[in-house]
């Protein structure tokens, strides 16, 4: 045991003199999470801008419209000439343009109807069509102020009420209307909040633990090349204590450098309770064990580095990408049924179900118990592959 | 061989059908310095392996103190130390980092080890630079903390394989100074080298090797008479007669 924990300790003491290696697994993470939070901190998920062409620059309507747009807190308004909009769709620089007509005020002001136009390059992009929604929806609630305004004042003229009066009384209901809707929306969401935080952080701090693994799967094939495995080999050191000290020293790494990672999470984004902060470094270690395990299968075939970080890279890149780290899988679809054969399934699952308020061990019992269950196999392949590939003890 | 402390018995190994070792078989005294000769490719470094239980032997076995290295590699690892030709350390850890960690690998105790590292490093005239990082230190010094690595835990024997390449007279004068001081000490070593002087300086006797095979096994002196005129003669012109003057490489 004393032999296991002195090739540990070399190892982890070898990992943190590194700079190389440190930059790799602590640095560039870090700097994922201040991207992210530069991204996502505002609050609100969505940012765009609304293109708007107004051939009617001095109409009270096109104005109440665009300022109606602009006090949106997640959408800018920025004017275009018509040119400027046509040259700009011409080169891709937008995608959509509103363009609010010449006599849009005056035929609203005389009840008649108008249009506005959506000019766009293909279907308008994703920010373009979320804008487009909100001009309409904008639109929509104009006219159908105007509509209850005139309605009013028509039902109202008979009895001798005055237009003005009618205009001020339905402006205030609608404005008492706005500040107390009577229909809200609620938003609810399964397996943690929507946050695109929420929905990437288990993944990128997983990604960054599993490229771990490249570190890993070097183990051996370092001893090889400094000369020191022979010479290991021929001290009385066995190699299931070579394998255990390169196995606990790949966990320790993983788990610290996770620990790390979850506290900047945990202190940046406010992800988690004290307890679910708990839970998730509880998942963390397990994941570090069977990620671990994992690198050594690799270390066991790999004959030099090239070999090493060519199938560990595949490996990785395989298991992130089944693991839905960057997108959603759907459920029942043919990627999931195969991404069930990914570590990064049950260890993302395992840290989105974390951070969903309530949880508590039992609720990722099922991932910890695959997690656990790929350590062991991969142990035991791991030592069976090495004395079969390397021809060794 | 009532002294033997080593005996290597018909040891064949192959890779992918080359026969790198090919019937070898000799036997060590105790006490003994004990050379392997032979060019590049002649199976020395083979030979070495096996016998350091890092390979096991197709055929043959060696004993090794009564020890066989294919029924009791452990008790076999317990009497050996192996200073590889290549320079075999990690160059981000000191010298001393490096002979605690190798102690601590042939079952030394923490306290002992750093004791042992500090008296070899001592004896290899490394005392100074007991706490430098290896990677900054001389090819000589390098070297002589690989040796030194080797000594650890006491062996009762020592594989020396080419311990001295590319090291300047004065570095190659203390290894040899060192390996007689241990040899007077009671520790036996089976050395290789391409340097025919060093072997017939250190070595009480010889074995030359050529394609995987021993060709000839003596005293230095009782192979000098194998060409005839012994008085003049060399080990290297024994050697280049023995193995010929074909490049191997």
């Amino acid at each position: 045991m004393s032999r296991v924990l002195a090739i540990a300790v070399r190892e982890v003491r070898s990992y943190f003199q590194d700079r190389a290696d440190l930059v790799f697994g602590l640095a560039l993470p870090i700097a994922v999470f201040a991207l992210m939070y530069g991204a996502f901190s505002g609050g609100s998920l969505f940012n765009g801008t609304a293109y708007i062409v107004n051939e009617d620059p001095d109409g009270a309507y096109s104005r109440l419209l665009i300022e109606r747009l602009d006090a949106k807190e997640n959408l800018t308004v920025t004017l275009l000439s018509r040119e400027e909009a046509e040259a700009k769709l011409s080169d891709s620089d937008i995608l959509l343009v509103s363009i609010i007509p010449e006599e849009f005020s005056d035929r609203l002001s005389q009840s008649w109807s108008t249009q506005i136009t959506f000019r766009q390059r293909g279907n308008g992009g994703m920010e373009g069509q979320i804008v487009a929604g909100m001009v309409r929806g904008e639109a929509d609630a104009l006219s159908q102020e105007l509509q209850a305004e005139r309605q009013v004042r028509l039902a109202l003229a008979a009895s001798g009420i005055g237009g003005e009066q009618a205009t001020t009384t339905v402006q205030g209901l609608l404005q008492r209307e706005k500040e107390a809707p009577i229909i809200t929306v609620k938003e609810t969401s399964i397996g943690g909040e929507a946050s695109l935080v929420h929905q990437f952080m288990p993944g990128i701090v997983s990604m960054f633990v599993l490229f771990a693994v490249t570190l890993g799967s070097r183990a051996i094939v370092e001893e090889r090349k400094k000369g020191t495995l022979e010479r290991l080999l021929s001290t009385r050191v066995t190699v299931s204590e070579l394998f255990a000290g390169k196995f606990v020293a790949g966990a320790a790494r993983g788990f610290s450098q996770t620990v790390i990672l979850l506290a900047l999470a945990y202190a940046v984004f406010r992800l988690f309770t004290p307890v679910s902060f708990l839970l998730m470094l509880v998942v963390a270690l397990v994941f570090s064990i069977a990620a671990s395990a994992l690198s050594l299968v690799i270390a066991s075939v790999s004959r030099n580095d090239d070999q090493a970080v060519s199938i560990s890279v595949v490996f990785t890149m395989a298991t992130v990408m089944l693991g839905g780290t960057f997108f959603e899988i759907p459920e029942g679809s043919f990627l999931e049924a195969i991404g069930r054969a990914s570590v990064n399934t049950y260890v993302n699952r395992a840290f989105a179900t974390a951070t969903t308020p309530g949880s508590g061990l039992t609720s990722v019992a099922y991932e910890l118990v695959v997690l656990a269950g790929i350590a062991a196999v991969a142990l035991v392949l791991s030592r069976s592959l090495f004395r079969a590939v390397q021809g060794g003890r | 061989m009532p002294d033997a402390f080593l005996v290597a018995d018909d040891l064949h190994k192959s890779f992918n059908g080359h026969k790198a070792v090919n019937g070898v078989s000799f036997s060590i005294e105790k006490g003994e310095i004990f050379g392997l000769l032979g060019p590049n490719g002649a199976g020395k470094t083979t030979t070495i392996r096996i016998l350091s239980t890092v390979l096991p032997p197709d055929r043959g076995d060696v004993t090794i103190g009564g020890h066989s290295v294919r029924r009791d590699a452990d008790a076999v690892r317990r009497l050996i130390g192996v200073c590889p030709q290549e320079l075999a350390f990690y160059p981000d850890m000191s010298a001393l980092e490096n002979l605690v960690f190798f102690g601590r690998m042939v079952g030394l105790d923490g306290g002992e080890a750093k004791a042992q590292a500090v008296t070899y490093l001592d004896l290899m005239g490394l005392s100074e630079r007991t706490r430098g990082k290896v990677d900054k230190f001389s090819g000589g010094m390098k070297r002589r903390v690989n040796l030194a690595i080797a000594l650890m835990g006491h062996p009762q024997l020592l594989f020396l394989d080419e311990p001295t390449v590319g090291i300047d007279p004065q570095s190659r004068n203390m290894i040899y100074e060192t390996i007689e001081r241990l040899r007077d000490g009671g520790m036996t070593v089976l050395y290789t080298t391409h340097y025919m002087e060093e072997a017939d300086r250190l070595c009480s006797r010889v074995a030359i090797m050529d394609g995987g095979k021993v060709v000839a096994l003596d005293t230095p002196r009782g192979l000098k008479h194998l060409i005839g005129r012994s008085e003049k003669a060399t080990l290297e012109d024994v050697f280049l007669k023995l193995t010929g003057r074909g490049l191997r490489d």
